[in-house]
């Protein structure tokens, strides 16, 4: 009979390949999963020397309850992603006790396989998915030792023959990956994989902004197509700002106006609004995708006014846009900005009212309220009120900084005419209050400014130290324009970024210190700009490869998105390279080269072979060739013993020289009997 | 050249109907090499190395083998004479240039040891004098088919000293017919023509490592060397040595057959007779049919 | 999986005529069948698994995953044809036996390109054994074969398969190798000995052991006779040296005859002579043996047992 039985050879392979796909849980997982999978290998690696037996079905039952057990105890339950996962990567290493027949070797396997697939759902950067190719590849180095029953087999071999596969697997992984359409989920299945990270609230009270500012994390990349915008253009709106209660700037929307009017989704309803904007003259734009880390948040970023192209979310009527869903995951978009499109948008009586808001409490911002009137008085258009209005910022000695004094009392008037040392939510907060006392509709924009590029990819990257906060004004006949007051302070922060703008400045050097930046030249700079890239183009090409960007890639590459022309392509592709590995697999002779002399004589043994229809042994010699044509088909007799003759002279006696003519001569020989044995 | 198709011609006037046989023991002489023919009594055994020694000049000897012969029987042996009261040494019958050996198996294995080492080293030492045997030396041993009784099958070690093992069989009908009518063959023997001197066959095997051998043949040879020692049919595959004999017997057989350069039909005429002595089978079952296999397996041109 | 009769019977014919019988095989894609295994279903179940997973989570990654394994099983299944794929099977030695016993067949497997790794050999319906063939190489295996009558028993169809690399597919043909076995008669005990020739004819000779030789006379010595038959007495006595001569007994050589069992059937007689072949070698008696068409000296020895038992079993065409 057959014996279907783990050979030894395999073993270590085993042992590796179940340690190395459990490692990314059980770094992220308890400790007791760590502790189980260790005393799993210690008992097999006793039990394989002989020192005990394999432990039997009860103690294996008692260790799956205990697991069970302690999964329990450990997440208050068995099921969803966190215990469910638990369990798997436990079993996983608990089946390893009870492999002894080729059958329980299959089993782990496939369990390997999942547990490979769990490891994605947490973490999915390229140096994650790498770790798991190199998981498959041990796990397709057990299942060639586990087929492999000669005992004297080497372990080496499997990993060659493992490698040998895996590389002509990739090519048809990434065909498959490429041509396969992607279907729209069967069933909703999120998981949160906790990527929360700092960002931007959904209110701006003192402060925030500065303490976002001194974080380097990344907020999101933009690759544009083609001309990237000035820096001091590159205003990315997240929110806009319109209610204050005299400390915090809040999200509001107009009072009466319905929620479904303000935000207009695909499918939904199409307001006024909207149809009127899509209707205008766009003029030129700027097209790029954004690639957004996770916020929980639902607001996306963008340059004024955005069209969504590709991607999934609403445009509110205070051109922003929104996503319908918290963003938990990196996600991507690609929008066209037309700054000029600006002006469509009207200012409703509601919209107008709410603009205009100040806290009931004349006390709030009382000095500011009489300058900003002053200025009203002085000028003839709203226009000229902003110019006074920044020329006082820029002529008044105020003090950018990350480390502005405490305002406790009135944010407002302290910060204007006390301290004059603030970050750009203070100008932009007390900006905003000063336009709308002057009877101008403002709000406060946050979002972010500038973004470093890097320079393999034309891609920029937007940090958190990026973080902004500016105003919106509204002139008439213009729309809302964007006034950034911080500009007239500190210049450098809109044109050389934050850093820039704080350096030579003692008390926020330290601050400073902390940021990351491409700024770093040398080495380090150099390797950050490189797996920021490769990031990026990760991101872009293989997390962000979905249905639509598929199609337009399909679009491009086969000129038609049709069901056939995807089919014909996925089949022509694959059986292409199969082809490619038959011809290679089955051409491989091992070592030896056939020299033009020997071809000759095997290329007239095979013809005759198959024209008489059975095999001819090997161990003929040029002569007995002959005359077995001779034999079969006695018109070719004559030729056959002259090729035979010239053959034996060439390949036996010395004196005669093997040299091109000779040969030509046999190949022309060769073609002749071709021809008489029809 | 001629001399030697003419050599065959008057040989076999005596041994009728066998010149495939014929031609590998003159092959075989030629070689420098000695010879087992193993046939049932009466086939001709004799008559053919009778015939052989009377063509080429040679001084021929024959012994029957028993099973009480010593290896004294062979070499030699001092005698007391009681006439002249001392020891006269009489030499065995192994000092000739041909010697009959005949039913070789049937001696023990110690008289056999004695005859193959002296056709080894070509010599024999006798208390303590080393005489060397004289030029040419030829052996043609005759066995009966080894499984008869009361026989000592040759080891293998000594079987390898034989060049070749040829076997006459039975005479074809239309020959045993005129063998019936021709009368007694040996007289015949006695009366042929020699055709060549014992000195001219020894230029002649000079001749014959001037035989050349491509390359090409060499490997073809190492290959089928090397499909004895890995066919696990056999127990051991083929020695060096029958390889060195293997080509060496070729050659002959190509300037036998009148050429100056060997080809892989050489090594497949004398393959039979060369190796299959040699090979013993690991489970029964024709060890001829399994070297014959060979020949149809290994490759002759490399692919 | 059982295919009706009709549905059986037309499978065999046609497989019969596209792998005709031949002494020696080289597999090839004529020959060659390849499907998936249990497992091998198994494993693209679990690839569908994780592509319905990739496509619900809208992970990218898990997808890809699914796609490795989908492309693993493509490429295995070259990797599983290439295995087969070249390898040379021809007759290798045949061990014969008793009717009714089993008796064994030798296959050679050779390579001249690649390794053939873990290659699985069987009749068709039994249990199989297992063998490498390392490039260049041959390797012999002996097959056990029921011979369920006396006579040549043709080697039956031989399933030759593999699921080397990954045991994901089944690549398998079907050789029938112009091979067989021989099968002796069974031994059939019996009183008389169907013997003739030599001095007693019926009963089994026990005296007269081979070799028994008779003094006949001297002739003078000729140089190679052997020393120990030189008649020394005479030489002392100064008659010169002589040699005796002796002879062997005419009698003791047995031939098992055919047809000394006129009367009884083909197999019974076959089964008779087998009978006394065992007998006689056992008693180291010289025997011959002679059937219709075939006659054996007499002699002793295995070699002699084994050729007169295949001759009983080939009876009446004999190869």
């Amino acid at each position: 009979m057959r014996v279907y039985q783990v050979p030894t050879h395999t073993r270590l392979w085993l042992v590796i390949t179940i340690i190395a796909c459990s490692l990314p849980q059980l770094l992220r997982g308890h400790l007791w999963q760590a502790g189980l999978v260790v005393l799993v290998m210690v008992i097999r690696s006793l039990a394989d020397r002989q020192r005990i037996q394999l432990p039997g079905k009860a103690i294996r039952g008692l260790l799956m309850v205990g697991v069970v057990g302690i999964t329990w105890i450990t997440f208050g339950r068995i099921y969803g992603p966190e215990a469910g996962v638990a369990l798997l990567v436990s079993l996983f290493s608990l089946k390893y006790l009870e492999v002894v027949r080729q059958r329980d070797a299959y089993v782990v396997i496939v369990l390997g396989y999942f547990v490979c697939a769990t490891a994605l759902l947490f973490e999915r950067g390229p140096g994650m998915f790498a770790y798991v190719l190199l998981c498959m590849l041990l796990l397709t180095t057990c299942l060639i030792g586990i087929n492999h029953s000669d005992t004297g087999a080497r372990p080496m071999g499997h990993v060659r023959r493992a490698v040998a596969m895996s590389l002509q697997a990739v090519p048809v992984m990434l065909v498959l990956f490429v041509l396969v359409p992607r279907v729209a989920p069967l069933w909703n299945m999120k998981i949160d994989s906790g990527q929360a990270r700092t960002g931007m609230s959904d209110s701006m009270s003192p402060g925030e902004i500065s303490e976002l500012s001194q974080s380097s994390e990344l907020a999101f990349r933009v690759a544009f197509d083609g001309a990237i915008p000035e820096k001091g253009e590159r205003y990315w709106r997240g929110l806009t700002l319109s209610h204050f209660d005299g400390r915090t700037w809040q999200q509001a929307i107009p009072r009466g106006v319905d929620k479904q009017a303000y935000l207009f989704q695909k499918g939904g309803p199409e307001p006024e609004w909207h149809k009127s904007l899509m209707a205008q003259d766009r003029g030129s734009g700027y097209r790029y995708q954004v690639i957004m880390e996770p916020t929980q948040r639902t607001w996306l970023f963008a340059m004024k006014v955005p069209v969504l192209e590709q991607g999934e979310a609403g445009l509110a009527r205070d051109m922003r846009l929104v996503a319908s869903r918290p963003i938990s995951e990196s996600v991507g978009y690609t929008v066209t900005s037309y700054p000029n499109l600006s002006s469509a948008i009207g200012l409703e009586r509601s919209d107008r009212a709410l603009m205009l808001s100040l806290p009931e409490d004349q006390n709030v911002g009382r000095r500011a309220r009489g300058l900003a009137q002053q200025w009203q008085l002085d000028s003839s258009t709203d226009a000229d009120v902003v110019k006074q209005a920044l020329r006082h910022f820029r002529e008044k000695p105020f003090y950018y900084t990350l480390k502005p004094p405490p305002l406790p009392v009135d944010p407002i008037d302290e910060f204007l005419f006390v301290t004059r040392r603030g970050f750009c939510e203070h100008y932009a907060s007390s900006f905003t209050f000063m336009m709308r006392a002057a009877g101008i509709p403002a709000r406060v924009v946050v979002g972010y400014q500038g973004g470093e590029p890097n320079e393999l990819g034309s891609h920029l990257l937007v940090r958190q130290y990026d973080a902004h906060a500016w105003s919106e004004v509204w002139l008439e006949g213009k729309g809302w324009v964007r006034v950034d007051p911080t500009g007239a302070v500190a210049p450098e922060r809109i044109e050389d970024g934050l850093r820039a703008a704080l350096s030579g400045n003692g008390e926020d050097s330290n601050v400073l210190e902390g940021l990351r930046s491409f700024a770093s030249s040398g080495l380090l700079g150099k390797l950050q700009q490189w797996t920021d890239y490769v990031d990026f183009q990760w991101q872009t090409w293989v997390l962000g490869y979905n249905s639509q960007s598929q199609m337009q890639l399909l679009r491009q590459l086969l000129g038609s998105t049709s069901p056939l022309s995807i089919a014909l392509a996925l089949f022509g592709a694959i059986t292409l390279l199969l082809g490619l590995y038959m011809l290679v697999l089955l051409r491989q002779d091992r070592g030896y080269r056939q020299t033009p002399m020997e071809r000759e004589f095997w290329r007239l043994h095979q013809r005759v072979a198959e024209r008489q229809g059975a095999p001819l042994d090997p161990g003929l010699t040029p002569q007995q060739l002959a005359n077995t044509i001779a034999a079969r088909w006695p018109g070719a007799a004559k030729p056959a013993r002259e090729w035979a003759l010239q053959y034996q002279q060439a390949l036996y006696n010395p004196a005669v020289l093997a040299d091109k003519r000779r040969i030509r001569h046999l190949r022309r020989l060769r073609n002749r009997l071709y021809k008489l044995l029809g | 050249m001629q001399a030697l198709t003419k050599a065959l011609g008057e040989v076999a006037k005596v041994v009728l109907g066998k010149e495939d046989q014929l031609k590998l023991a003159l092959t075989c002489l030629m070689a420098n090499g000695h010879l087992l023919i193993e046939d049932l009594p009466g086939m001709g055994k004799t008559t053919l190395a009778h015939a052989l020694a009377r063509v080429f000049q040679l001084e021929y000897r024959r012994v029957q083998f028993t099973s009480d012969m010593l290896p004294a029987d062979i070499l030699g042996v001092s005698v007391f004479n009681p006439n002249t009261q001392d020891f006269t040494l009489r030499e065995g019958p192994v000092f000739t240039q041909l010697l009959l050996a005949d039913e070789i198996n049937r001696a023990t294995p110690k008289t056999q040891g004695a005859l193959l080492e002296a056709m080894e080293e070509r010599q024999v030492t006798l208390d303590g004098v080393t005489r060397p045997l004289p030029r040419p030396f030829f052996v043609v041993a005759t066995q009966n088919p080894s499984d008869q009784a009361g026989t000592f099958v040759l080891p293998e070690s000594q079987l390898d000293r034989f060049l070749m093992r040829i076997s006459l069989g039975y005479p074809a009908p239309e020959v045993e017919l005129a063998l019936l009518a021709g009368g007694d063959l040996r007289e015949q023997a006695r009366s042929l023509k020699p055709v060549i001197s014992s000195d001219g066959l020894v230029k002649l095997s000079g001749m014959v490592d001037k035989v050349r051998a491509s390359h090409e043949l060499l490997d073809y040879v190492q290959r089928l060397m090397d499909a004895t020692r890995t066919d696990d049919r056999f127990v051991a595959g083929l020695s060096p040595r029958a390889g060195l004999g293997l080509l060496k017997a070729a050659r002959a057989w190509a300037l036998i057959s009148g050429r100056d350069y060997a080809v892989p039909e050489d090594i497949q005429a004398v393959w039979a007779a060369v190796a299959e002595h040699r090979l013993s089978a690991r489970q029964g079952g024709s060890v001829s049919a399994m070297t014959q296999s060979l020949l149809q397996s290994v490759p002759v041109v490399r692919r | 999986m059982r295919l009706p009769a009709p549905i059986q019977n037309y499978y065999q014919r046609w497989l019969s005529r596209r792998l005709p019988r031949s002494p020696l095989v080289i597999l090839n894609q004529r020959r060659i069948f390849i499907f998936p295994t249990g497992y091998g279903f198994f494993y693209l179940g679990v690839a569908s698994l994780l592509f319905v997973g990739g496509i619900n989570y809208e992970n990218n990654l898990v997808l890809s995953l699914s796609f490795l394994l989908a492309s693993l099983f493509l490429v295995a299944i070259l990797h599983t044809y290439q295995n087969l794929s070249g390898l040379g099977l021809r007759n290798g030695g045949s061990e014969s036996g008793y009717a009714a016993e089993s008796g064994s067949l030798g296959v050679t497997l050779f390579s001249e390109r690649r390794d053939h790794y873990c290659i699985w050999l069987k009749w068709e319906g039994q249990a199989a054994q297992q063998i490498s063939v390392p490039a260049g190489t041959e390797s012999a295996l002996w097959l056990n074969l029921a011979l369920p009558r006396r006579g040549r028993v043709v080697a039956p169809r031989m399933k030759v398969e593999s699921v080397f690399p990954l045991g994901l597919l089944r690549t398998w043909s079907y050789v029938s190798l112009e091979h067989y076995c021989l099968a002796w008669p069974t031994p059939q005990a019996s009183q008389e000995c169907p013997a003739d020739g030599g001095d007693e004819t019926v009963q089994v000779v026990s005296s007269g052991k081979a070799g028994n030789e008779e003094f006949r006379g001297l002739r003078s010595y000729v140089a190679g006779d052997s020393l120990r038959r030189i008649d020394w007495k005479g030489y002392a006595r100064g008659t010169g040296l002589n040699t005796k001569l002796f002879e062997d007994p005419a009698g003791g050589r047995l031939w098992l005859n055919w047809d000394a069992l006129e009367g009884v059937g083909t197999e019974q007689r076959l089964s008779i002579l087998c009978y006394w072949v065992l007998v006689l070698d056992q008693q180291q008696q010289p025997y011959g043996l002679k059937l219709p068409g075939l006659t054996l000296a007499p002699d002793t020895g295995d070699n002699h047992r084994l050729r007169a038992l295949d001759a009983l079993a080939a009876y009446p065409e004999f190869g």
